[in-house]
């Protein structure tokens, strides 16, 4: 029995080699993941939500609120409704994620004065649809509204346009999103989610390739191979992953800012970096779990539950600061935090270094974690014994 | 006759066994225990703890005075007052505010160019620039719905006072077309409340699957070792038979995840709980279906993991709760009717949170039956493959 580094090595390489299962975790679904992420949200913000319309009145002006709602870039208007009872079946049926109402008599109660009401309602059920809709509703409304004082107005007092134009709009609070002035979605999920793919699968893999040895006993073997060194028996076991895992990593890295050109302000070179120092902390968290748990079940049971979690722990919708303090402390011990930390600061934001400094310092804490607990897979690695 | 009856006693009978039999399997393999019943306890109640404060409040914003009038001030105030944003401290310029956004001290930089009072006095109109720190959505739409609000009502404010400076005392304090808006289902329109309704139906799916998945890894390891021996009776039978045992094992979950975690978390509730449930059978059944199909795959217990974990995440996008389904590109409109838990999430949020009937989302069950029968039928064929390997294994075996 050949022993050392290389042999461990080669070892390490024919066992991912030969099982399928691996090719699969580690490329296919990876791969397979990313490209869902980038071309399912290729369209930036989802326009022309379904909506509906109910126009009791029938008269040119309702018509024209009609047409000018379905002008606007959020809305298709799909469905002209009889009644509000109409409307809402056809919202309950998810056939609309809103309508908007003109009442009996509109024109008529306008142009006498008696103050018709105008309302919308939205299906908030529906995050993205809904919020779309009830923002071009309420444009509409408003400006619908606008167009109405100015002609009371005017036809009242005889003032002149130029007069009543302020009047419509006194203050105007003009909001300019940097980083992405174009609102586009994909932006923030696809570079927040792919990582989190990533750092699932290398959790997921570095497990099941650590406990497998302690499930199947071959570990006593290994140990051997190692000279009874875990830390030799660990590195040859991970580094071989560690390469695979950054060319997975690099191409993830140039499928978002290459192929699908995502904007990046900042740094390059630091992203690259942080990419790196990235696959190597996640296969750190991971190895962390498993010298704690050394049992392939509940490694795996941890790591997957830590992955899946990190989607909404790791604050890429939801901000860290909202979430209840006992919650919100977990978004400190998961990897892709730091990336997207660092995303945000060296990319999107375009800061200076030092204002990452404390997220790269937290990939070497993971890096070194699991240095600490060592002793503990060693002394299961030398008497391995299954528990399902 | 008597043979029919006795045919027929005999099917319940090996039913009866597998029945039993898959009860006690799962009683000895913690790991389908964890799947079955662990996890749909407890992951709602982590997932809606995160999100549970549902809205983005009081956003800190530094504010560049360049006016320093008793207008701007008003402005300022109001945009503190609101509820998406709170002042953090003036900024004397732009550069000094950007050190507070690169500090983390606050998301956005509020500027109050001069003159601003003096325009609002003369009657023109007055800008300020609110500029955004984007790096997350929902912290921009919640100063954004305060911007807008501010300048609608301090607008509305120098309106009536303007207007009536014109002598229309009248219209200035009547509204001459008031705008009423309704949200629906989601009624403070919080982030909990919509993103959890759907999430646990595919909670509820992938527990499913895995929990199936890795009752066959465990059968084909006992296989290996020579400790298995399949049922008596035919392939479907025993499907059948191990269906009824989760089945009834998941009538814990399913009555947990549909009402008692909507009630601890106050989701909306606005669905006929029997109706519920028979809108969930076809989605567990084709769930259950799913699980022995991918049998096929999980070779040992663990496997599972590997195999189907990451596609939760997938999943969740496809359903259409996060990206609407009319904006998604076909190939992937396709992918996503074919997964059992996409009519479910959507139908079940119409049901619970839009008080839709059943007869209402009709189209949605129709296409959960549909689902279940297909993958009955696949899960069939795959079973019958599985078994025949296995029986040619073990006769090759010494």
């Amino acid at each position: 029995m050949k022993t050392g580094y290389l042999a461990i090595m080669r070892r390490t390489l024919v066992q991912l080699a030969s099982r399928p299962l691996y090719w699969y975790a580690i490329i296919v679904l990876p791969l397979l993941l990313f490209a869902f992420f980038t071309s399912e949200l290729e369209e930036g913000l989802p326009v022309k939500a379904p909506a509906g319309i109910v126009d009791n009145d029938h008269t040119s002006m309702s018509r024209r609120v009609g047409r000018n709602l379905d002008g606007m870039q959020l809305v298709s208007l799909t469905k002209e409704c009889d009644s509000y009872s109409d409307a809402m079946d056809a919202l309950r049926k998810g056939e609309i994620f809103g309508f908007f109402l003109i009442p009996e008599n509109y024109e008529a109660d306008l142009l006498s004065g008696r103050s018709p009401v105008i309302s919308f309602y939205t299906n908030m059920t529906y995050f993205i649809p809904g919020t779309m809709l009830y923002k071009n509703f309420k444009t509409t409304a408003v400006y619908t509204k606008a167009g109405v004082v100015m002609n009371v107005v005017q036809s009242a007092t005889g003032a002149q346009a130029d007069q009543v134009m302020p009047l419509i709009n006194p203050v105007n609070i003009q909001a300019h999103p940097i980083g992405n002035p174009w609102l586009n979605y994909a932006y923030y999920l696809a570079s927040s989610f792919i990582p989190g793919v990533l750092q699932l699968m290398i959790f997921l893999v570095t497990a099941f390739t650590i406990c497998d040895e302690i499930k199947r006993g071959t570990s006593v073997r290994l140990m051997r191979m190692a000279r009874g060194s875990i830390i030799r028996a660990v590195t040859g076991k991970l580094l071989p992953q560690t390469l695979i895992w950054v060319v997975i990593a690099m191409f993830m890295e140039a499928w978002m800012y290459g192929f699908n050109h995502f904007p990046i302000y900042g740094s390059l070179f630091w992203m690259t970096v942080s990419t790196l120092l990235f696959v190597a902390a996640s296969q750190g968290f991971s190895l962390l779990v498993c010298c704690l748990l050394p049992n392939l079940r509940l490694s795996l049971s941890v790591n997957a539950l830590m992955g899946i979690l990190s989607f909404s722990i790791g604050a890429f919708s939801f901000p860290v600061s909202e979430m209840y303090g006992a919650i919100g402390i977990f978004s400190w011990i998961i990897p892709v935090r730091y990336y997207f930390l660092i995303y945000i600061t060296q990319s999107l934001d375009a800061m200076p270094l030092y204002y990452s400094r404390c997220y790269f310092a937290a990939y070497f804490a993971f890096i070194t974690a699991p240095l600490l607990m060592l002793w503990h897979l060693k002394r299961y690695y030398r008497r391995p014994v299954y528990e399902p | 006759m008597k043979t029919i009856l006795h045919k027929f006693l005999s099917v319940f009978r090996t039913l009866g066994e597998v029945y039993a039999r898959e009860f006690r399997t799962i009683r000895r393999d913690q790991g389908v225990v964890l799947f079955f019943l662990f996890l749909p306890l407890a992951y709602p109640v982590i997932y809606s703890l995160i999100y549970n404060r549902e809205l983005v409040r009081d956003v800190p914003m530094v504010v560049v005075d360049h006016d320093r009038t008793q207008q701007s001030r008003d402005l300022v105030r109001r945009m503190d007052a609101a509820q998406g944003a709170r002042l953090a401290g003036y900024a004397a310029d732009l550069a000094e505010g950007r050190r507070a956004i690169n500090e983390r001290e606050a998301y956005a930089i509020m500027e109050i160019p001069e003159g601003f009072g003096r325009k609002i006095g003369r009657g023109e109109q007055a800008s300020a620039q609110l500029y955004c720190e984007t790096s997350l959505l929902l912290r921009y739409r919640s100063l954004l719905f305060s911007a807008t609000e501010v300048a609608l009502s301090m607008g509305a404010d120098i309106q009536s006072s303007d207007i009536g400076s014109l002598g229309m005392a009248g219209l200035a304090s009547g509204d001459p077309m008031p705008v009423v808006d309704g949200e629906l289902g989601n009624l403070q329109s919080g982030f909990d409340s919509f993103i959890m309704p759907g999430v646990l139906i595919l909670i509820l799916q992938q527990c499913i699957v895995l929990a199936v998945g890795m009752m066959g890894g465990g059968r084909n390891e006992r296989a290996l070792k020579g400790l298995y021996t399949p049922a008596s009776g035919s392939t479907l039978l025993t499907m059948t038979g191990r269906a009824g045992c989760y089945i009834t094992i998941l009538a814990l979950p399913v009555i947990w995840l549909t009402h008692y975690v909507p009630v601890v978390f106050q989701f909306p509730m606005a669905g006929d709980t029997l109706e519920i449930f028979a809108f969930l059978l076809p989605l567990v059944l084709a769930c259950i279906a799913l699980g022995f199909i991918v049998q096929l795959f999980t070779s040992e217990r663990e496997a599972i993991f590997l195999v189907w974990v990451a596609t939760s995440v997938a999943f969740l996008f496809l359903s259409g709760l996060t990206w609407p389904r009319y904006a998604m590109a076909p190939v992937w409109k396709l992918a996503s009717d074919i997964i059992p838990a996409t009519w479910g999430i959507n139908g079940f949020i119409l049901m619970n949170a839009n008080g839709a009937s059943l007869a209402d989302i009709g189209p949605y069950y129709r296409n959960l039956w549909i689902l279940a029968g297909v993958y009955w039928l696949l899960a069939w064929i795959i079973q019958k493959y599985m078994l025949r390997v296995r029986l040619r294994r073990e006769a090759s075996r010494p």
